[in-house]
């Protein structure tokens, strides 16, 4: 039985430097998995090269039994692999409804997609609320919910959220990790990036903590969110 | 001063032109930040691939047939171009520095003025183009020649076609998306090099619409006209704030009636008797660029570039 | 990757940029035989070179191939008729696409090329005026069948009376715009009955100068100036300038400028309902004009140097022969007058080579030589007599109204004129 996303010694490099250095790892269909680590680690360069926007310079990805590493990233949202980005970067001049018809860009179901939409505003209701507003005006927590919201407006097999709870108030923040777990409850895989590594690490089911572009220490959520060294490192106890 | 009304309405004309040709630069701009400099060329080339199909027909063809033939076989040479510039001039250097595609631009711009000038028959000099029959027509004090009233038609259809477009289509949208982040764009599965060509496709088109009216407005075409016609269609671009397709055509009006009124008024201002006429209409111009943009350096309708991302 | 591509097509793109800028300059470049007319030899054949200097492409170039077929029938009637025995005469034509920077590198080339013995050009006053301090350095004769600037003989204080020649090596076989803008005026107040006329110009050493000439002789002889405006040559759009001179309700336009300008502002002015005439100088003299602008022409005036050079029996042979040539270009305006003026340095060397017993002396000293041999130039030419001013200026002061009727120019009076 093979995963729903293998990655197979991956290595990543910007011009001569590398940034992710031969990683490898896998994500179960119905799995929360999560990436910690600090800044530079090389997370978001990670996900980048998932979602096809950087070549990768060595390795393997195989997405649903697919190669991944010689696709074009519109092919690969096609695939069923969507990339919530880091920063959130939803359209700002666009109204909230028009960002959501882009996340479903590749389907044709207009019956399906009008679902989903009334999903999304489900799933946030502040959205619903402002569905004809510009998306530049809402607030980080607003836009970061609407970049889920996009993301999932896909349909997608795997959905990977980059930093979900950068820059948010504390209120925010929870109100997005509930999210996620909602997320799994409706059996979303999820793969998640985060720098909050006690919100990520109590809500994942594996775990990778990531350093310099390699893979240090990999377990459950609940084994790393209870080592040692991940406590002093990432939790900040002593 | 009673000559007014006809010189606001001159300048209408002429700045519907350049706002026809500025969509092309600024289109071009807002998704891949290039000034395609060779773009004045595409204009020209429109106009002979139209005046081509002209002298093909047989000889009596009445010129409301010709015309929609005109603008498509003048369209296609100017689409063909466009995306042949695209995929093997631009493309290959859309990661280099910025320098490479501008200079690779200026090239593009004399091989295409070259081309037409050693290669269409007769073209090192000025071809006659057919006229439409009919006018001048009198509205009140002002005359508009049957060539105009094409020009002003043809700028009003495309500007609200373009308009629809991008709002309401499923491509339109994602034209937006891409002009607006293009990473993001792709993770939506928007393919943007489709987009990018689809933008130099319709800047190509409205490039060929503008100089077939070129054409008809004045009854001959040049291998040179490109060159000015590109500048002035530039300076709209930027005027009306680059990247912003109402502004585009704002900016056009803008710089025509200012053109117009500066040549026209100017040198009756006492003591200005030797900076007005039409010597200097390229200068006055270039100083409301320059006022506009130390005023709103995003240009009248741009967006700040904070604003962006 | 990414690099070499980059590389490719950035040398493709500029080579074929300068490859077809190349082509462009379609310049008759005619290998001349190295050195073979630098030295005195006694051998029988020596090759003398005469250079063209013109736009061949381009603006201005239906006339400016005009002056270089109109010298080179002139060399090739030299040469079938043995008028210098044991001298080849050849053509070296460069284009200086109308524009003074190229005329000089032109100028330069011309000078630096041991086979060349004088030029023949430009065409444009403007072009002139960059060119003569090239030639005048190498002693080197330069006649202009079309440059027709009072400065470029007279200095620019002529006006004044104040007279000066700058340069010894400058001829010119066209007369001054200062007759030919008086002329204008003349008929226009007295044949035509204008009283009302509106001064456009390109603001280009001919343009402005002739447009100033008519302006104020047309005052002068009691004509109103109805309103004056500048153009920048290669505009298009003229409906400013139009309105203006609708406005002004003025009878006649002068415009001062070639016909790449003039042909668009009579088109676009007689659309607007303006029937006045257009008049010009022998700058928008051109067939040119009529085939583009078209019926808007009809009517519309152009004084040229000369008389018309279809009616002068001497040169009934020289309009057969480019016609059966089939040369490109416009012969009408100054084609007679390339010709004579070819012929003035044939003609030249001839006495050069008299004086000098039948040798050509080594290249600087022919070329020094042939100044003296030009200034004392006294034949009668196909486009009338030949023989030059202590300015350099033609004594032939012939000048030519032209009017387009039935699609062609046609001259309606012809006449001499001294101011």
């Amino acid at each position: 039985m093979s995963a729903l996303l293998e990655v197979d010694n991956l290595r990543v490099a910007y011009g001569k430097i590398e940034a992710v250095k031969g990683i490898s790892f896998a994500v179960e269909a119905g799995q929360v998995v999560t990436l910690i680590g600090t800044n530079g680690a090389g997370k978001t360069t990670t996900l980048r090269t998932l979602s096809g926007l950087l070549k990768p310079v060595g390795g393997k990805v195989v997405f649903d039994g697919k190669p991944l590493t010689r696709v074009p990233p519109h092919k690969i949202v096609a695939l069923g692999l969507a990339h919530s980005p880091e920063g959130r970067h939803i359209f700002p001049r666009l109204t909230i409804e028009q960002n959501l018809q882009l996340g479903a860009y590749l389907r044709k179901d207009s019956a399906g997609i009008t679902q989903d939409m009334q999903r999304a505003y489900d799933l946030f209701p502040i959205l619903g609320e402002r569905r004809k507003q510009a998306a530049g005006t809402l607030s980080g927590g607003e836009q970061q919910m609407l970049a889920m919201g996009r993301a999932l407006m896909s349909q997608p097999k795997l959905l990977m959220l980059d930093e979900p709870s950068m820059g948010l108030s504390p209120i925010m923040m929870q109100k997005i990790m509930a999210t996620i777990v909602e997320l799994r409850a409706q059996g979303t895989t999820i793969l998640l990036v985060e720098q909050n590594a006690q919100a990520a690490l109590s809500l994942a089911d594996q775990a990778h903590v990531m350093e310099v572009g390699t893979i240090k220490l990999s377990g459950t959520g609940h084994a790393l969110l209870h080592d040692d060294e991940v406590r002093k490192t990432y939790l900040g106890e002593d | 001063m009673h000559t007014l009304p006809q010189q606001l309405a001159n300048g209408l004309f002429i700045g519907s032109m350049y706002g026809l040709i500025a969509i092309g630069y600024t289109m071009v701009y807002g998704i891949v930040q290039l000034i395609n400099f060779a773009h004045g060329e595409i204009y020209m080339t429109g106009a002979f691939g139209a005046l081509a199909v002209y002298t093909n027909l047989p000889s009596g063809t009445s010129i409301w047939l010709a015309l929609p033939l005109m603008l498509i076989g003048g369209g296609i040479v100017s689409v063909l171009i466009a995306v042949g510039a695209e995929r093997f001039a631009y493309r290959p250097l859309r990661n280099a520095p910025r320098l490479a595609p501008l200079i690779t631009a200026i090239g593009l711009s004399l091989a295409l003025q070259q081309a037409v000038f050693l290669w269409y028959p007769g073209g090192d000099n000025g071809k006659r183009f057919p006229q439409l029959p009919g006018g001048p027509y009198h509205i009140g004090s002002v005359d508009i020649q049957s060539g105009d009233i094409f020009l002003i038609v043809a700028a009003v259809v495309c500007m609200v076609a373009l308009a629809t477009f991008v709002r309401t289509s499923r491509t339109g949208r994602a034209m937006q998306a891409t002009a607006q982040d293009p990473d993001t764009a792709q993770l939506m599965g928007i393919d943007t090099n489709r987009i990018i060509v689809i933008a130099f496709a319709i800047g190509g088109f409205f490039a060929a619409v503008a100089g077939v009216a070129s054409g008809l407005k004045y009854g001959q075409v040049k291998f040179d006209i490109g060159f000015q016609a590109g500048l002035k269609a530039f300076t709209a671009a930027v005027l009306g704030g680059i990247g912003n397709i109402y502004g585009a055509m704002l900016g056009g009006l803008v710089l025509g009636i200012a053109e117009s009124c500066a040549s026209a008024y100017i040198s009756n201002i006492p003591g200005m008797e030797q900076l007005g006429g039409g010597g200097w209409a390229n200068v006055w111009a270039f100083v409301l660029l320059i006022v506009v943009l130390l005023v709103r350096p995003q240009g009248l309708l741009g967006e700040r570039v904070a604003d962006r991302a | 990757m990414q690099h070499r591509s980059l590389l490719i097509l950035t040398s493709v793109l500029a080579t074929g940029a300068l490859t077809l800028t190349a082509c462009g300059s379609r310049s008759n470049d005619n290998k001349s035989n190295g050195g073979g007319g630098s030295s005195s030899s006694s051998s029988s054949n020596t090759t003398v070179v005469i250079g063209v200097d013109a736009p061949l492409t381009g603006a201005n170039s239906a006339t400016g191939l005009g002056i270089q077929y109109g010298v080179q029938i002139a060399v090739d009637d030299a040469n079938a008729k043995n008028l210098v025995p044991g001298v080849t005469f050849k053509v070296k034509a460069l284009d200086d696409k109308a524009q003074p920077a190229t005329g000089q590198q032109n100028a330069t080339a011309l000078v630096a090329d041991n086979s060349v013995i004088a030029a023949i050009g430009p065409l444009n006053s403007g072009v002139a005026q960059s060119m003569q301090q090239v030639f005048a350095s190498a002693n080197m004769v330069e006649i202009s069948p079309s440059n027709t600037n009072p400065t470029l003989t007279q200095g620019k204080d002529w006006a004044t009376g104040n007279k000066v020649r700058a340069f010894k090596t400058y001829f010119r076989t066209a007369t001054t715009d200062a007759l030919q803008g008086g002329f204008a005026a003349d008929y226009a107040y007295n044949t035509l009955k204008k009283k009302d006329a509106f001064v456009v110009d390109d603001k280009q050493t001919y343009g402005a100068g002739l447009a100033g000439i008519f302006k104020g002789k047309f005052s002068g002889l009691g004509g109103k100036i109805a309103g004056t405006d500048h153009v920048n040559t290669g505009d298009t759009d003229y409906s400013t300038l139009v309105t203006k001179i609708k406005n002004s309700h003025a009878d006649m336009l002068y415009y001062g400028g070639q016909y790449d300008e003039s042909e668009l502002i009579t088109k676009q002015l007689k659309a607007a309902g303006v029937n006045i005439p257009l008049m010009g100088g022998d700058g928008m003299f051109s067939d040119t004009y009529i085939k583009t602008a078209g019926k808007a022409a009809e009517g519309d005036l152009a004084t040229s140097v000369g008389v018309p050079v279809t009616t002068l029996p001497a040169a009934k042979d020289f309009i057969s022969t480019y016609k059966s040539k089939g040369y490109p270009g416009d012969y009408g305006t100054y084609g007679g007058y390339s010709y004579d003026a070819a012929t003035a340095v044939i003609k030249g060397v001839k006495a050069i080579m008299d004086a000098n017993s039948n040798k050509l002396p080594a290249m600087t000293d022919a070329r020094s030589q042939l100044v003296d041999a030009v200034q004392k130039s006294d034949f009668d030419g196909i486009a009338g007599h030949v023989s030059f001013d202590q300015y350099g200026d033609t004594t032939n002061k012939q000048l030519t109204v032209y009017q387009v009727k039935s699609g062609a120019w046609a001259p309606v009076k012809s006449g001499t004129y001294n101011g």
